[in-house]
């Protein structure tokens, strides 16, 4: 029988008349990795604060060993050994490896004096606890995303932490980063420190659970061994219904006109090189790679923001030049960013500005004022279309979820009626729930008549949205798919396989 | 390590500081000897002293532009009441009653950043208009040349002479003790104490500052406290070294301050700064302010010198970083190659 080490029992937390965690308990063994899924709103994120102290609970205990808290501050949370790795690492990035990881303990000592051997030397232990490294006098900032989460985890080690509970760690991992990172939580487990994977991604849970536990709607609706448990039944006990790969109706293509985009040995030196294709009327493209293969810098060059060194671009046949974004907008192609809360959305303002700022040249009246009307009328018609979840149009858009800001970024770029619609990992930190119903959007609206260029690593998401997918390795276009003539299975092999050095 | 030293902001702003006393000097041999560089450091004393005042704030993420306000209402204050009273002793009762009135105003910016959240930069915008004009209102509004009998060799205290064939006896004024005191003091207090690491890691990430146990109003006081201070000590030298006390000393000069502070390589942004930088910044400001009439070239230039310097320095970590995304995207795809 397994030590317990953290039990969380009855817990209730309400906020005004919002439940958002109802009569759940949860308990993490020594050295278990335990795998807490759940969409958006589920409940996740409250029982890490309360398990992290910073939420008290309004009902419920906590007892972590033998201890019983009815209310845990940090402090506590802290020195019974709980740290949490938040998305953003919680690190300085104008500092160095050597103080990131030792100002901590510099500060829980109460130190007013500082001393860099001590720092060093700490910074070194914490290093070889996880056997790696990295140059202590690098800057913060200079690191890849993998190495600042290394270095989060090692914050969290020094800070003798025994449960370490990491808030969607791999969102921002390569493959072989997210491998090496279970790798890592695999040796913590040998060591007791048990882990609480907080993800969305199902298939990574899988790989990693020891213990999958399911929130819905605040409530506990699953928490078993991990062992057996499959995709599909996650998915079903994380949004209540079962989602349906195989009644997926995909529109027509219009295989025999014009294409509405062609693409002719495009070349962008440090880039990708000889790329062409071609986008037809009515069709979702998938461009597949991993990181680094030049699929986001394709992407960029037929939005004019990395504009290509050579080769021919045409829209219905007649060739364009694209040399930076007006141009690409002029000829009818919007672009979705991957990051679009830092590149797609003005976080503050309110959802109606955000979907008319494409267009606002279109509803200024003949004062050359901006038509209010005008303006709540064209957001209105979006958040409908779209389904947008909120009770006004005038809420600035943090307020939403983050597959709802995925909707408003797509209606800002729908606006404007684009021709040509370009979408980088469009369902990104997005729940499933959500993701299948950006699915279906997409297959209507290459239905509707635009057609979709899709950048996506993303599998499923592929086969559940596009006719066709290239894949792109070391900057070149490789290899093409069709859909009904490929498997995940195949894809996953291929893709992976485009880690290894470029076929020359 | 000589890499490092190579790449550093410090060494290039070093380089261009050298090349330009070059082209000064052939143009203008004049250029070349002790007492040029006696005048330039002396001109640069209260520069000095500001710029170490106010870097810790723009680590931090501040922008403020009240402590030249500060220099002169601590200062003319300062004099004012010691004349009014018949003062007759030295210089070093100036200093005292002017840092005390220097660390209260810079306090006053401090209780307001912190107790009230409000941005560094329009606090100190209030402030700076503030102390001025208590200044011309309340206390005086006229340059005042009456020195107290113990402070009228304060002027030509000099380290060491020497003679110069063209300006005779000159000397290096011994308030650059000051300068080196001081900015042996911010070097120490941001790099080996905990409250200057908390400078930098508020300018850093702000956010994880506070998460990370640092006492953000603690530190931010502080910072504006020593500001408070260091400004008072420049406009009480200034005032010494020029033989009169101004109301509105510095008022046009706060950008040139900060100028400085950016030429030396820290970010505006906060989280980035050294004391040599700021210090080579407020050197290569002056080099031009000073020098540039000696090569013939009109003085209306010399601003414009200076902005163009300005501009390359503060595109060029943009233009780095620009660089650096276009390559970091494909990192993985340079080694598959």
């Amino acid at each position: 029988m397994a030590e317990e080490i953290l039990r969380v029992e009855h817990v209730s937390k309400r906020f005004g008349g919002v439940t958002a965690l109802d009569d759940v308990s949860l308990s993490i063994q020594k050295g278990e990795t335990c795998c807490l899924v759940g969409e958006n709103g589920s409940g996740k994120s409250t029982m890490i604060k309360i398990i992290a102290g910073l939420y008290t609970p309004d009902e419920g205990d906590i007892y972590i060993d033998s201890h019983h808290y009815k209310k845990l501050s940090p402090i506590e949370s802290i020195h019974e050994g709980i740290q949490v790795i938040y998305q953003d690492f919680s690190l300085f990035p104008n500092l160095t490896v050597a103080e990131n990881i030792a100002i901590n303990e510099q500060l829980a000592k109460g130190k007013q004096l500082v001393n860099w051997g001590e720092i060093n030397r700490i910074a070194r232990e914490g290093l070889d606890k996880i056997h790696i490294d990295l140059p202590l006098d690098a800057i913060v900032s200079t690191l890849s995303t993998a190495d600042r989460q290394l270095i989060a985890i090692i914050k969290a080690l020094l800070a003798n932490a025994r449960i370490i509970i990491m808030d969607e760690p791999t969102t921002a991992l390569t493959q072989k980063e997210v491998a090496s990172l279970f790798k890592l939580i695999d040796d913590l487990k040998t060591r007791g420190i048990s882990t609480l994977f907080v993800s969305h991604k199902l298939n990574e849970v899988t790989e990693i659970a020891d213990r999958t536990v399911i929130f819905r709607n605040g409530k506990k609706v699953m928490d078993q061994d991990a062992k057996g448990l499959d995709v599909q039944t996650m998915e079903f006990y994380m949004t209540g219904r079962h989602i349906d790969t195989s009644a997926i109706t995909f529109g027509e293509v219009q295989e025999k006109a014009q294409p509405l985009l062609k693409v002719e040995n495009l070349h962008l030196s440090h880039g990708f090189f000889d790329i062409s294709f071609e986008l037809k009327h009515n069709e979702v493209l998938g461009i597949t790679g991993l990181l680094g293969s030049g699929r986001t810098e394709l992407a960029l060059a037929l939005f004019g923001e990395l504009p290509a060194d050579s080769g021919k671009i045409f829209v219905d046949g007649k060739e364009v030049k694209i040399k930076g974004i007006t141009d690409a907008v002029h000829h009818g192609i919007g672009y979705v960013p991957d990051d679009r809360i830092r590149e797609g959305l003005f976080l503050e303002q309110s959802i109606n500005n955000n979907i008319v700022v494409s267009i606002v040249d279109r509803l200024i009246n003949k004062l050359r004022l901006l038509n209010m009307k005008g303006k709540a009328d064209e957001s209105g018609r979006w958040i409908k279309k779209l389904d947008v979840k909120t009770p006004s149009g005038e809420l600035p858009v943090k307020s939403l979820s983050g597959g709802n800001q995925q909707r408003v970024v797509l209606a800002k770029w729908l606006a404007s009626n684009p021709k040509i619609l370009i979408l980088n990992g469009p369902t990104v930190g997005v729940d499933v729930g959500s993701k299948a119903e950006i699915h279906a959007l997409i297959r209507s609206l290459a239905k509707e008549g635009i057609s979709i260029l899709l950048i996506s690593d993303d599998i499923p998401e592929l086969l559940a949205t596009c006719h066709r997918i290239l894949l792109m390795r070391g900057g070149r276009i490789v290899e093409e798919f069709k859909r009904e003539e490929t498997s995940e299975h195949q894809l996953s092999t291929e893709l992976v396989g485009a880690s290894g050095p470029a076929s020359p | 390590m000589l890499n490092k030293i190579i790449k550093s902001n410090e060494f290039v702003i070093f380089l261009i500081l050298v090349g330009l006393s070059l082209i000064v000097g052939i143009i203008n041999p004049a250029f070349f000897s002790l007492s040029t560089v006696f005048d330039i450091l002396r001109s640069s004393i209260v520069f000095f002293i500001m710029a170490f005042g106010l870097l810790p704030i723009v680590i931090a993420g501040g922008i403020d532009i009240s402590f030249v306000a500060i220099a002169a209402v601590t200062s003319y204050s300062t004099h004012m009441l010691l004349l009014n009273r018949g003062y007759q002793g030295g210089i070093l009762l100036y200093y005292v009653i002017a840092c005390g009135m220097g660390l209260l105003a810079g306090l006053l910016n401090g209780v307001l950043v912190t107790r009230f959240k409000l941005p560094v930069f329009d606090v100190s915008l209030a402030t700076f208009t503030m102390w001025y004009g208590f200044t011309l209102f309340f206390v005086g509004a006229t340059a005042n040349f009456d020195l107290p009998p113990g402070t009228v060799g304060y002027y030509g205290k000099f380290l060491f002479t020497l003679q110069d064939p063209l300006v005779g006896e000159t000397g290096l004024h011994e308030s650059i003790l000051y300068v080196i005191a001081i900015g042996l003091f911010i070097w120490w207090f941001l790099k080996y104490t905990t409250l200057g690491r908390g400078v930098f890691a508020i300018g850093g990430n702000r956010e994880v500052a506070v998460r990370s146990g640092f006492n953000i109003n603690l530190i931010m006081l502080i910072t504006f406290a020593i500001m408070g201070i260091l400004s008072a000590i420049a406009g009480v030298t200034q005032a010494f070294l020029s033989r009169y006390f101004n109301p509105v000393i510095f008022i046009s000069q706060p950008l040139d301050v900060l100028a400085a502070i950016i030429l030396g390589g820290a970010a505006i942004t906060g989280g980035r700064g050294t004391v040599i930088g700021t210090a080579l910044g407020v050197l290569l400001i002056q080099l031009i302010n000073r020098t540039l009439i000696l090569t013939g070239i009109p003085v209306e230039w010399q601003r414009l010198v200076v902005g163009t310097i300005l501009i390359l320095f503060t595109s060029l970590p943009a233009i780095r970083d620009l660089r650096a995304r276009r390559v970091g995207h494909t990192t993985e795809l340079v080694q598959a190659e």
